[in-house]
């Protein structure tokens, strides 16, 4: 009891902004979701500033084609990628992101074949107006197929450029777009680590 | 002149043991204001039991002493501490055969060590410097005691036991520890504080020369006055 | 020259001996004031840390449930209202220092996610709340700008987060979008995940005016707690939420290690005694012969007495002075150090030591040092100047 009193008091004094990951809210139940037959998954905790450091963010920042902003958008920020087996082979990846969105925080996970390419789309949270409209599974659905060389030329700032596939990806409520270019960003920022993190790596192997 | 110091059939016994050790056996004398008196005889033989009583720096066992008219010693009473201090205070200053100085006080400040004590002598500075100067020391006031010689550490202790205007100077072995030349040096001090002190000196020596100054000699033997004169 | 001259003097006789004592003084009397300040520090931490934990008790309607954790957990629902007027009665139930009220509330939006999800909801008031729970520092931002009704908000540590949301950021209730006017910093408690609104707001948005869920209740320093809770389930339909078994468990530590040091405070103590009984006994019977020549030029017992102890009070003065200096110096050190070795030391200035602990830590050397100055002293004042002129030949 002393050491529970204690501890919760010594909480007080731990201030600092520690830099937030994106875990699946129940990792089990979400694998066996979109790999039915899957047969287990592991589970790896990567960081740009482990990974590479400061060189590798100008490197991910240039990619992107903006730069990293905000309290919660950092180096440290520790990234959660799922490799999903089944059996021996590797079947998939599942990788979520933090966007900031207009109203609220945004989490963006994709899900992965073998090969890097999007075989699904799906917020696992997400505040925004238009929220309805955004986990519909239309949206989602757009998302699929995709590649990231299909963002090679996309601009997350303006929405501009992007593979012809990319430029199909509608938002199906139009007032305000700034949750979408979000989403949009989180989709490239997404790609662009999971390939830094996995599927380079995979191939200089 | 008139008396100053009546010793009465004065005795003193110390235990030894289981022996009882008669030091003083039955001694009797008078010595008058002003004069020296000399107190001789072999080692052992009680002398200093003697001064030391006559000094006040002990009780006698029985006898009588008076100082200057008061009864301080009467049969059978013993005086506490501090009622020796208070008789040690008002009539006695003493130089011994080591010099007692203390080593971290200058020669200045050793010698106005007593009026530290004694608030009612309070020593001026040119009371000081008079016996500074007539013990011949006037330049060492700031040395420390280890940066001055032999003779004169025992000027300084002279001069402490001076500068409270004593009416007795007891000196026990004064030149015990000097060379001859110093030895006569001290001599011809004592005879001169006594020619312009009129200061009455108690002195207890082994060295013939020096016992010559005294205008009486107490011989003692076995703890007895064996000659007077 | 005086008696106090002499004994300085004396004591530059050996003057490595003196350093080494004065050192062995000084350290205790480091290691005392550290300790004692420690205590002091200690204690007012920890009462910090409890005044700091706001409100002793929580007033909640009967079965409502008062963690953020047990309302998500019932999905949002359950909770129960009081009427705002029970503040009134809560003051009439005496030793109150101060009340806050607050309303609770949870929401599930289905579209917030994949699956939907809850988000806490507590209205506070502007006025009370935020002083009560001072442990509650911003990272960002402060507590709403312009007071009641405004839609403002300020998000937890971990809300925030969640929300990737900063001062200054818009943030959504429903349909309306409010101003995010902070962000706390982590407090390790339930507030981390927390949205705060203003009260009246709250009640406004959430439909539930003139109605609280919890009141926070804050009593006076000395007020006896379970008498209170007592007087509180005289209230209809309320139950109590106590702090109290943690502010005893906290009290009941702070009296342990109030114990501890206390111990070793009497052992600094009596180390510094007995090193100053020693050095002082040792120098007097160094001085034996000096001492009895002293008493055959006047020196009453009383004045030797006063000689020694002076010396005592030189030594202890000079090393309490220097080891309660170091102490001050190097508090910062010496903190760092128990903060190290101590797994669970509260917030706040663990060592405090005030100019008052200063004066009376070398007060108390110097009075300790005194004690062990007596014994020589009174050896010394006993010397007969007889025995000791003997003594020599």
């Amino acid at each position: 009891m002393k050491a529970l009193v204690l501890s919760v008091l010594l909480l007080f004094s731990c201030n600092a902004f520690a830099a937030v990951g994106c875990d699946l809210n129940d990792p089990d139940r979400d694998v066996k979701r979109f790999f039915p037959s899957s047969t287990g998954y592991k589970t790896d905790y990567l960081s740009i500033s482990k990974e590479g450091g400061a060189p590798l963010l100008k490197e991910v920042e240039a990619v992107l084609g903006d730069s990293f902003q905000g309290t919660y958008e950092t180096i440290d920020v520790p990234y959660t990628v799922y490799t999903v087996f089944e059996g021996k082979e590797i079947s998939g990846y599942i990788h979520g992101i933090n966007q900031k969105g207009k109203f609220g925080g945004l989490q963006v996970f994709l899900i992965f074949t073998p090969e890097g390419g999007v075989r699904n789309f799906y917020y696992q949270k997400l505040t925004s107006k238009f929220a309805k409209d955004l986990r519909s599974e239309e949206f989602a659905n757009q998302f699929k197929g995709l590649a990231l060389s299909d963002f090679s030329d996309y601009d997350p700032k303006t929405g501009e450029g992007g593979s012809e596939k990319v430029k199909a990806v509608k938002f199906p409520s139009s007032d305000d777009s700034t949750d979408f270019l979000a989403t949009l960003r989180a989709v490239k920022k997404n790609m662009i680590l999971m390939d830094i993190f996995v599927f380079q790596r995979r191939n200089e192997k | 002149m008139s008396t100053l110091i009546e010793a009465d059939n004065l005795e003193k016994i110390y235990r030894r043991g289981n022996e009882d050790v008669n030091a003083l056996n039955g001694i009797s004398f008078r010595i008058e204001k002003g004069e020296i008196v000399t107190i001789v005889g072999p080692s052992g033989s009680g002398k200093t039991t003697l001064v030391n009583i006559l000094g006040c720096l002990d009780n006698p066992t029985r006898g009588k002493l008076t100082l200057d008219g008061e009864a301080i010693f009467k049969d059978g009473l013993e005086l506490t501490e501090s009622e020796l201090t208070e008789i040690r205070r008002k009539y006695f200053g003493y130089i011994f055969q080591k010099f007692f100085l203390i080593p971290t006080l200058t020669v200045r400040e050793n010698i106005l060590l007593p009026s530290v004590f004694q608030k009612r002598f309070k020593a001026n500075d040119k009371y000081l410097q008079d016996v500074l100067e007539l013990l011949g020391i006037e330049k060492r006031g700031d040395f420390l005691p280890k940066e001055i010689s032999g003779g004169e550490l025992q000027r300084v202790a002279i001069a402490r036991a001076l500068i409270n205007n004593p009416k007795i100077l007891i000196a026990d072995e004064p030149t015990g520890n000097l060379d001859s030349k110093r030895s006569e040096e001290i001599k011809e001090l004592l005879l001169e504080l006594n020619k312009i002190n009129g200061l009455s000196i108690i002195l207890v020596t082994h060295n013939p020369e020096l016992a010559k100054i005294g205008s009486k000699t107490l011989t003692i033997l076995d703890g007895k006055l064996s000659r007077q004169g | 020259m005086n008696i106090m001259q002499v004994a300085g003097k004396n004591l530059r006789r050996r003057k490595v001996r003196t350093a080494f004592t004065i050192i062995g003084i000084a350290l205790s009397s480091w290691v005392l004031v550290t300790l004692l300040g420690f205590n002091k520090g200690y204690e007012a931490s920890l009462n910090k840390d409890i005044d700091d934990m706001g409100f002793q008790i929580v007033l909640t309607a009967k079965g409502c449930p008062y963690e953020a954790a047990t309302l998500m957990l019932k999905g949002g629902t359950g909770l129960r209202y009081m009427e705002e007027d029970v503040v009134k009665s809560v003051y009439e139930a005496g030793e109150v220092d101060e009340v806050t009220p607050m309303l609770m509330h949870a929401e599930f939006d289905p579209n917030k996610g994949e699956n939907g999800g809850t988000t806490v909801y507590l209205g506070i008031d502007p006025a009370t709340y935020p002083h009560m729970k001072p442990y509650n520092q911003f990272a960002q931002g402060d507590w709403f700008k312009s007071g009641e009704k405004e839609k403002e908000v300020v998000l937890g540590y971990e809300a925030a987060e969640l929300e990737q949301r900063e001062a200054g950021d818009t943030f959504l209730i429903g349909e309306d979008e409010y101003l995010v006017t902070g962000v706390l910093k982590r407090s390790g408690t339930q507030d981390d995940g927390m949205i705060f609104l203003p009260l009246s707001t709250a009640q406004s948005v959430f439909d539930k005016s003139g109605k609280i869920t919890m009141l926070g209740i804050k009593l006076d320093k000395d007020a006896d707690i379970p008498a209170f809770e007592e007087e509180l389930y005289k209230l209809p339909d309320v139950q109590v939420v106590s702090m109290a078994q943690v502010k005893n468990t906290i009290m009941s530590l702070v009296t342990s290690a109030k114990v501890i040091v206390m111990s070793i405070v009497v052992i600094a103590f009596a180390i510094a005694m007995f090193g100053v009984l020693n050095t002082v006994l040792m120098s007097v019977f160094e001085r034996y012969q000096e001492i009895g020549i002293l008493k055959s030029m006047g020196a009453m017992p009383f004045d030797i007495f006063k000689m020694v102890l002076f010396e005592t009070t030189i030594l202890c003065g000079i090393g309490g002075i220097i080891g309660v200096s170091f102490a001050i110096l190097i508090s910062g050190a010496s903190e760092f150090a128990i903060r190290y070795f101590i797994p669970f030391a509260p917030t706040g200035g663990l060592i405090q030591i005030s100019t008052n602990l200063a004066v009376i830590s070398v007060a108390a050397i110097i009075a300790i040092g005194l004690l062990g100055g007596i014994y020589p002293a009174l050896r010394a004042a006993a010397i007969r100047p007889l025995s000791a002129i003997r003594s020599e030949e």
